[in-house]
């Protein structure tokens, strides 16, 4: 093969966009006396039709085998010259643009000197350019099945989305029972809309679809591999029943020894359930599970003579042999929705949740007001003799949101709406209940929000502009002490109830699906988007999408709408069936690495990883990229004292040449 | 206290172990005040084994300097592990090393050797010049004492102890599998005066000092292959293509060498010194490594080779890393 | 005399802010010093920082790196590394003589058209008054 390059270069006139204040002439004169370069023209539209053909021509009569068009922003017409590269037969990556229009002739106006400036940025390309590498642009296959990781009300629209599209879906919920935080909803804002009416249909379709595989009660334990090919492993938690069997009758909860004694998560454990329960009445799948914590049998080894459960199942259901089960499958793309957390209002000490059975959070109420719920929707505080039933009702806005103190600086986005909503429903309930809210700003910005906020405060819902300092017990009532800055003063109310309208947070276990996958977290802790405005659906991590709360507070409208933002990413992947990876990335040089491991760490999207080598019959441990994984920033390489990192089309010996060219003309 | 027969002893009984392929520490050299290392196989060899204030050497450098010669075909690499005798600095470049991967905490055995200050061989040299007899040293309450021919003399540790050590705040191993004596007291604290003055000089004369010491480096590359940090297989500052550095020798190319070299050492330089020791035209490279040990102190909080489960300096961030120069 | 010294200067920018921002000062027709030209590179993330020493060697009078804000790096991090590893050169080369004036750092990003101008602006402007780099330059040009 002859190594010496034969470089062509192309100056363009853009018109008068560059020829007006550089001399091409000069320019492609100057150029044509430089080392390597073959021919060297000028002309008026390069990106025309006939601009184009005087390179293809010029390849083919000249046997040029490197490309510099100096004419405008690589970020404009790289792809252009690229294609005419490859439709005369050369590795479109033979290619070196000279920026010479937006970083030359439309900043510079003295000719002389702009001139001087293009022959400098043509020269530093020339010396590029013969360095050049071909490259490879590579296609992988997408494996035509998505992962969907939350069974929440985002992770049910992306996988009914999936499904309906004739893709496979496998979605994995850690509970027993998908629905999320939308199943544990009385009413949904503004519209008032049964929560379970319009959710229940939903995680009945997604058991029920045969393109879904539902795993609840499992945990993603592992994800390998990169966007169409991802390896994942499953655990199902051993729930010692057998679903197959289990009829969801409800008789082995009925005669479970611990009946009524534990408390509820679904009722905020307002209500008590079983050691052997289905979370909710609606729950999906309708099958049982045994809380192996709290179940005598399988915390003492013993229950009475024997498991009371046993012997009610008539479909002989129980197993207590059972053992979690790993499943492997193949994905080709991914869905995060794992959702959120409510924040802990006893971290707000002032406010005495913890004290006083009296304050609640809005969930609380929630189930408070469910006729599902553990008083049959009566809203009634405390038991048996002790219970009243509030007259004096009052909220507090932003418990957890906005607020510094506490790590929180974000606002939680549906507090102010369903402290509304809740303040509404607390009025239809008991008519005589004076309810008040206090607030920070009342941001009702979605649509038909303001209008339901009005509406609200037609009914009587008093609004009070203040953050309360101080809760405290005066013989039977709560005395909230606040300031109404509205209104200049201070006051103490005397009320029966407090509901703290709690914000949201990112999950305790947010770190498990960053550990596996490799993703970011925004300051506030939620999954970070790509872009947050351009690509608010997609992750660092090609293939991998987020939908829902996991990425950040959002409504039901805007979780189903990224939901099926999120779908509609990952079905482009799953309907073209390939996935183009990029060419200009890392490569390292294994003879030369020290496996020290930095690339691997700084990688932002765990491409790296270090692998152990036969280096002469010694074992050495050197660092190897996932080419499906890089994204080609050139990060490790920069990175890489040994300089075994380098990027493609960016390697330092490809760099230095135009950092001496650059240095040295004047 | 260092004591000697419990060193030799610990040395002999870890040198027999069928795990351990060698041990390496100190012995007295063949001249003057000058220490060796002693790479030993056999437990009789064990007691020619010293520790004493003339132990200057970091011999941790040796971890990584390891050849792995090609294994025969059919035969199995040697993975037995390497003993090796650390004084508090010399910890700090096991655990630096721990944290860039270039060796494996269980393919090693520490035998730490808490330390009272190693001699700056040139300030004794001027004290004592021309002995060419063996001369022995220890350290005896705040003094350091020489067993020369024509008796004993002690001279007072800050007169004859490195600079490194009389700032030291890690006299102790951080890391060691064993301890051999008690634990010695650490000096109070470093403020990096010696930095200081520098910084508080003008441009000009910042660059006329360093100018002065790189015009005079004959490019040796000691201070490099001394460095226990410096483990690459095949240095960026050698290499051809590209061409980082070009191999003439004059201040353009001698200052870029320098820099490259701190700058590679940005957040991994542990303050052994060894570069400016066996630096024979005595640039003062530990001021230039300080620089920027002081800013990594600072700036990004970070002390190399303290802690093993540490991510490197230079491989990690905080979104919050301050950025008051960035326009 | 240093009147009329024209500082050389090489910039090392990313694609996607300040490569970017550079080409909207450009269609926005905004004017600014020749003095400087730019190299560029996917991310602030891939420029080695000896590529600072490389260019004042081969006859920069000055060197600006420039990226992306924080937090909006196209890779996510890659800024935040390069912020860490100039902070550190910058304090190098001052420490050794090299005028600050002659290293700048800056984010601009692909909407700051004009902060591109100020930028590169000030970079001429300190390396004018700094006048030439001699001391530290290579005799010939060399790649």
């Amino acid at each position: 093969m002859n190594n010496k390059p034969k470089i062509g270069v192309y100056v363009c006139h853009c018109g008068m966009n560059i020829a007006k204040t550089v001399d091409v002439e000069a320019v492609s004169e100057f150029a044509s006396r430089l080392p390597y370069v073959k021919v060297a023209r000028n002309y008026s539209y390069m990106c025309s039709d006939p601009g184009q053909q005087l390179i293809k021509e010029d390849i083919k009569n000249e046997g040029l085998t490197r490309v510099v068009v100096a004419s405008c922003s690589p970020r404009m017409h790289e792809n252009t010259f690229r294609k005419t590269l490859a439709a005369a037969g050369l590795n479109p990556y033979y290619l070196e643009m000279a920026n010479i229009r937006e970083h030359c002739s439309w900043v510079h106006e003295n000719r002389e000197e702009a001139t001087a400036k293009a022959k400098k940025l043509v020269y530093a390309a020339v010396a590029k350019v013969r360095l050049l590498e071909p490259l490879e642009e590579k296609e992988v296959e997408v494996e035509p099945s998505a992962l969907i990781v939350g069974g929440g009300i985002a992770g049910i629209q992306a996988a009914l989305d999936i499904a309906a599209a004739g893709f496979k879906v496998y979605m994995v919920e850690k509970t027993p029972s998908v629905g999320g935080k939308m199943s544990q909803l009385d009413k949904t804002f503004p519209t008032l809309d049964c929560s379970a009416c319009i959710l229940t249909p939903k995680m009945v379709d997604v058991a029920s679809h045969p393109n879904i595989e539902l795993m609840t009660y499992s945990q993603v334990e592992d994800i390998t591999g990169y966007v169409g090919n991802f390896n994942v492993k499953v655990r199902k938690k051993a729930r010692y029943v057998d679903i197959n069997k289990c009829t969801g009758c409800g008789a082995c909860a009925q005669e479970c020894r611990l009946a009524g004694t534990i408390p509820s998560e679904f009722n905020m454990g307002l209500g008590k359930r079983a050691a052997i329960y289905l979370p909710f009445p609606q729950a999906v799948p309708a099958k049982y599970t045994i809380d192996k914590e709290r179940c005598l049998f399988l915390t003492r080894g013993k229950c009475g003579k024997g498991p009371k459960c046993i012997e009610a199942c008539a479909a002989g259901a129980i197993n207590f042999e059972q053992q979690d089960e790993i499943v492997e499958f193949k994905v080709g793309t991914i869905i995060i929705a794992t959702g959120y957390e409510l924040f802990d209002p006893a971290k707000k000490p002032e406010y005495g949740y913890a004290d006083y059975d009296n304050v609640i959070t809005g969930l609380e109420l929630e189930r408070l007001v469910a006729a599902s719920g553990p008083t049959g929707g009566e809203i009634v505080i405390g038991k048996g003799e002790k219970a009243i039933v509030p007259k004096e009702v009052a909220f507090i806005s932003c418990v957890g949101s906005r607020d510094e103190s506490v790590g929180k600086p974000y606002c939680s986005r549906v507090c102010c709406m369903y402290s509304a909503k809740l303040a509404h429903l607390v009025t239809e309930k008991l008519p005589d209940a004076n309810v008040r809210i206090y607030y920070m700003d009342v941001r009702a910005f979605g649509k038909g929000y303001e209008e339901f906020y009005d509406r609200v405060r037609r009914e009587g819902v008093r609004y009070i502009r203040g953050n309360p300092s101080e809760i405290f017990k005066r013989g039977d009532k709560l005395v909230i002490k606040a300031e109404d800055t509205l209104a200049g003063r201070t006051l103490e109310d005397e009320v029966d109830l407090v509901v703290l309208a709690t914000g949201l947070e990112p999950r305790q276990d947010a770190r498990e699906i960053i550990d596996i996958l490799k993703l970011s977290q925004s300051a506030d802790g939620f999954y970070l988007e790509a872009h947050p405005k351009l690509a608010p659906v997609d992750t660092a991590t090609d293939g991998v999408y987020l939908a829902g709360c996991a990425q950040g507070p959002k409504d039901i409208p805007d979780t189903v709408a990224q939901a099926k933002g999120a779908a509609s990413s990952a079905l482009i992947l799953l309907s073209s069936g390939k996935v183009k990876v990029q060419a200009q990335i890392s490569n390292i040089n294994e003879a030369t690495c020290r496996g020290c491991g930095y690339c691997v760490e700084i990688c932002p999207f765990g491409a790296i990883d270090l692998v152990e080598v036969n280096r002469m019959g010694n074992i050495v441990q050197v660092a190897r990229v996932n080419e499906a994984l890089c994204k080609g920033c050139g990060a490790c390489a920069a990175g890489c004292f040994s300089g075994s990192a380098q990027q493609k089309s960016f390697k330092d010996q490809q760099i230095l040449p135009q950092i001496a060219v650059l240095g040295a003309m004047k | 206290m260092a004591d000697l027969e419990k060193l030799r002893a610990v040395a002999k009984e870890t040198v027999s172990r069928d795990d351990v392929k060698y041990l390496i520490g100190w012995r007295q050299g063949t001249y003057g005040f000058r220490v060796s290392p002693h790479f030993i196989t056999e437990p009789e060899e064990a007691d020619k084994l010293i520790f004493s204030p003339l132990c200057s050497n970091n011999l941790a450098t040796y971890l990584t300097l390891v050849e792995k010669l090609p294994v025969p075909r059919g035969q199995e690499p040697d993975t037995r592990k390497i003993a090796l005798m650390v004084k508090g600095c010399d910890s700090r470049a096991v655990v630096q090393q721990l944290v860039e991967q270039g060796i494996k905490r269980e393919s090693v055995i520490i035998i730490g050797c808490p330390c009272q200050g190693v001699v700056d061989l040139a300030k004794v040299e001027e004290k004592f010049p021309a002995v060419l007899e063996q001369v022995e040293a220890r350290w005896d309450d705040g003094k350091i004492v020489f067993k020369l021919s024509e008796g004993e003399k002690a001279v007072p540790r800050e007169e004859v102890l490195a600079d490194k050590c009389l700032r030291c705040r890690y006299p102790n191993p951080v890391t060691a599998d064993t301890l051999l004596w008690e634990k010695v007291e650490a000096e109070s604290n470093d403020e990096y005066a010696d930095v200081g003055e520098l910084e508080g000089k003008a441009p000009e004369e910042r660059w006329s000092f360093w100018e002065a010491y790189f015009s005079s480096c004959i490019r040796c590359y000691s201070c490099r292959n001394v460095c226990p940090m410096c483990y690459c297989e095949d240095c960026i500052l050698d290499r051809l293509n590209p061409t980082w550095v070009n191999r003439s020798n004059n201040i353009s190319e001698n200052t870029a060498f320098h820099l490259a070299r701190a700058f590679h050492l940005a957040g991994r330089c542990i303050e052994c010194g060894e570069c400016e020791r066996v630096c024979p035209v005595n640039i003062p490279l530990m001021k230039l490594n300080r620089k920027l040990t002081k800013e990594v102190r600072e700036k990004f909080e970070y002390e190399p080779g303290t802690d093993p489960d540490s991510k490197p300096l230079q491989a990690s961030y905080r979104p919050n890393d301050q950025e008051n120069f960035i326009l | 005399m240093s009147e009329q010294f024209e500082p050389n200067l090489v910039a090392f920018v990313c694609n996607w802010c300040t490569y970017a921002g550079a080409d909207l000062a450009g269609t926005s027709r905004i004017q600014y010093p020749p003095n400087l030209s730019v190299i560029r590179v996917m991310c602030t993330g891939r420029i080695n920082p000896l590529f600072v020493l490389n260019a004042l060697q081969q006859g920069a009078d000055g060197v600006l790196v420039s990226g992306c804000h924080p937090g909006d790096c196209h890779y996510m991090e890659g800024n935040y590394y390069a912020r860490r590893r100039f902070t550190l050169m910058k304090d190098l080369l001052e420490y050794v003589g090299v005028d600050p004036k002659r290293f700048h750092m800056s984010w601009v990003s692909a909407s700051e058209g004009a902060k591109w101008k100020e930028v590169v602006e000030t970079t001429v402007n300190e390396a004018k008054e700094v006048g030439p780099f001699e001391q530290f330059q290579r005799n010939k040009i060399n790649w």
